[in-house]
């Protein structure tokens, strides 16, 4: 399997405080790769990290060999990271159609002046990825949904539409924040087998955080331990399983 | 709660219609005098103001009261570089929406160094005052007090203070304006713009470059309010400085409001229906305002979303999407 992602020596101090010290590690094409740790531990922090959307103050993030870290989050975005916000991310007074939409931003074709003028390219793009966008709606079933705002679906949908809308463009690595908080157990194990099946099928390098123990057992090919900003474990599920320092710092708690 | 979307006949419906309203209004020279003329014309002009002030603080969702400025920009570069420089009027409403683009551009610079809310607000309202302060002490070249008169113009033959032929040339520029604003809005431009306002944040992780899209709604928004403020030099043939204060940025927020927004159709509607408002209240001398003041608080009461939610409610014709349909 081929690496996507390499974080290398990754650290973020915000005044003092060592919110992500030194992490390293690496995901591979297809691969499910859990980030686990106690409130605060810095996983959030070292997703925003990898996006951009915070400056590490050491080490590298690369893709496919190339540099990330010096990028904006838009940029990092286009260049195929793609990820979910931990408090949901979805634009609640657009529709379902139109947020799935946002997310093929940049593969929608025609400039600004093509646009103003309704240019036949502009709009034969655009086209395209209204029928994209129905067709991804489809394969989660949620095409009936397509003109209800976002806003108004239950949460469990949000979250749904929200990874619909971070896949759209075919991302080659995908970061997932917490995507079954809040769940009834019947969707999270719909969210997992929605997981499953992006690393299986179309070989996605997926980073995800997730506080429920077992889910993560059963999802994640490798699981990455997280305390205090530093990475405490590494290693499969049933190693993690054996590691005294997770029972201590994390397991031993819940 | 899931909205009924209209269907693909009331879609052709909607694009026959919305070419249908333009050339029906062709015909109301036919039907009106002088005076109801002007005062169509001037809703013309109040469309393309609301249209773009409702992009910047519904649609792109900032709170920038710079619209009177870049009104201002347009009315005062039409009338100089017809009184001064002997442009044709005519040539003068695309330079007169370019300044107002640059003052798109000046206020967007605010908002992208993270002047926001209620900063933003305050600085683009003093950006409206400083222009107004520059209109009254640049006597040379504005007429300072006295305003600037437009120069006598003829165009096919016959006169720019024609009120009929100023009501096509109006036409035409406010149909054009609003139909390439649709055509934005509805594309992943406008998707872009409204993303920017519900969660910036989000907006970035999809690989929409935020301060470009912020920048170039500003941009947009002062065009078309220059375009019409270079309408309204010719409308009203001479340029004063007190055109440009509060009460007109307050008479377009109402618009806005009324209308509903963030929305064309309801920026369409609250121009017209609060241009034509106070002719009906000439009935009540002396309770004019008053009464403007009371039904402009009832409808806003009765209907938070404006006029145009009134409409969304009777047919799903009038349902806004950010997407263009397969045609
Ligand atoms: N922008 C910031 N400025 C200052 N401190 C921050 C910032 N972001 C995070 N922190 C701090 O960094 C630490 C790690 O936070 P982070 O959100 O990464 O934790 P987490 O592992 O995601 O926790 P949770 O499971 O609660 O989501 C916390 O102490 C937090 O308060
Ligand atoms: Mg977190």
């Amino acid at each position: 399997m081929s690496e996507l992602l390499q974080v290398n020596g990754l650290s973020v101090r915000f005044s003092g405080l060592t919110a992500l010290d030194d992490v390293t590690f690496t995901l591979e094409e297809g691969a499910v790769r859990a980030v686990i740790g106690p409130n605060g531990a810095g996983k959030s922090t070292l997703f925003n990290a990898i996006s951009g959307y915070v400056t590490p103050t050491s080490g590298t993030v690369h893709l496919k060999g190339q540099e990330l870290t010096k990028l904006t989050p838009h940029e990092i975005a286009e260049q195929g990271v793609r990820r979910t916000f931990q408090n949901g991310g979805l634009f609640p007074a657009l529709t379902v159609l139109e947020n799935v939409l946002t997310g093929l931003h940049a593969q929608i074709e025609g400039s600004f002046l093509d646009i103003l003028l309704g240019r036949s390219k502009a709009l034969k793009s655009e086209a395209e990825n209204i029928h994209r966008a129905r067709e991804l709606l489809k394969l989660m079933s949620m095409d009936h949904m397509a003109d209800t705002r976002a806003g108004d679906l239950s949460g469990g949908q949000q979250r749904i539409v929200e990874i619909v809308r971070t896949v759209a463009s075919d991302p080659p690595v995908l970061l997932l924040d917490e995507p079954a908080v809040g769940l009834s157990p019947v969707a999270r194990a719909q969210m997992m087998e929605i997981i499953h099946r992006l690393a299986g099928e179309k070989g996605v390098g997926i980073l995800l955080i997730e506080h429920a123990v077992e889910l993560v057992m059963a999802a994640a090919d490798r699981i990455l331990v997280m305390a205090a900003g530093a990475r405490i474990a590494e290693g499969t599920p049933d190693e993690i399983r054996e590691d005294r320092a997770v029972l201590e710092a994390y397991l031993g708690h819940s | 709660m899931s909205t009924t979307m209209p269907t693909s006949r009331q879609r052709s419906l909607r694009t026959w219609a919305f070419w249908a309203v333009p050339v029906l209004l062709l015909l109301t020279p036919l039907a009106t005098n002088a005076y109801t003329q002007f005062i169509v014309n001037g809703m013309l002009i109040s469309i393309l103001v609301t249209l773009g002030f409702t992009l910047v603080i519904g649609n792109l969702g900032q709170l920038a009261f710079a619209n009177t400025a870049f009104f201002g920009i347009g009315a005062y570069a039409s009338a100089i570089l017809s009184a001064k420089l002997g442009l044709p009027w005519i040539m003068t409403i695309p330079l007169a929406g370019a300044l107002g683009a640059l003052g798109g551009f000046l206020a967007s610079s605010a908002a992208l160094r993270g002047i926001r809310s209620y900063y933003l607000a305050i600085i683009t309202l003093a950006f409206g005052e400083l222009m107004r302060w520059a209109y009254l002490h640049t006597k040379p070249l504005t007429g300072g007090t006295d305003g600037l008169p437009l120069p006598r113009e003829t165009m096919f033959g016959i006169s720019l203070s024609d009120d009929t032929l100023k009501f096509y040339i109006f036409l035409a520029v406010t149909a054009v304006l609003v139909k390439a604003t649709l055509n934005l809005l509805r594309s992943r431009f406008g998707r872009a713009v409204m993303a920017v306002r519900e969660n910036e944040v989000a907006t970035a992780s999809l690989a929409i470059p935020t301060a470009r899209v912020i920048l170039t709604t500003f941009i947009w928004s002062g065009f078309l309010v220059g375009c019409a403020g270079a309408l309204f030099a010719r409308h009203v043939g001479h340029v004063f400085p007190e055109s440009f204060g509060m009460l007109h940025l307050i008479a377009s927020f109402a618009m806005v409001l009324v209308g509903g927004l963030g929305s064309v159709l309801g920026a369409v509607l609250g121009a017209v229906v609060l241009t034509a408002l106070p002719e009906y209240l000439r009935a009540f001398p002396g309770m004019e305002e008053l009464f403007f003041g009371l039904i402009v608080a009832a409808v806003l009461v009765a209907m938070p979303m404006g006029l145009a939610s009134l409409l969304r409610r009777l047919s799903p014709i009038f349902v806004e999407r950010y997407y263009r349909e397969e045609s």
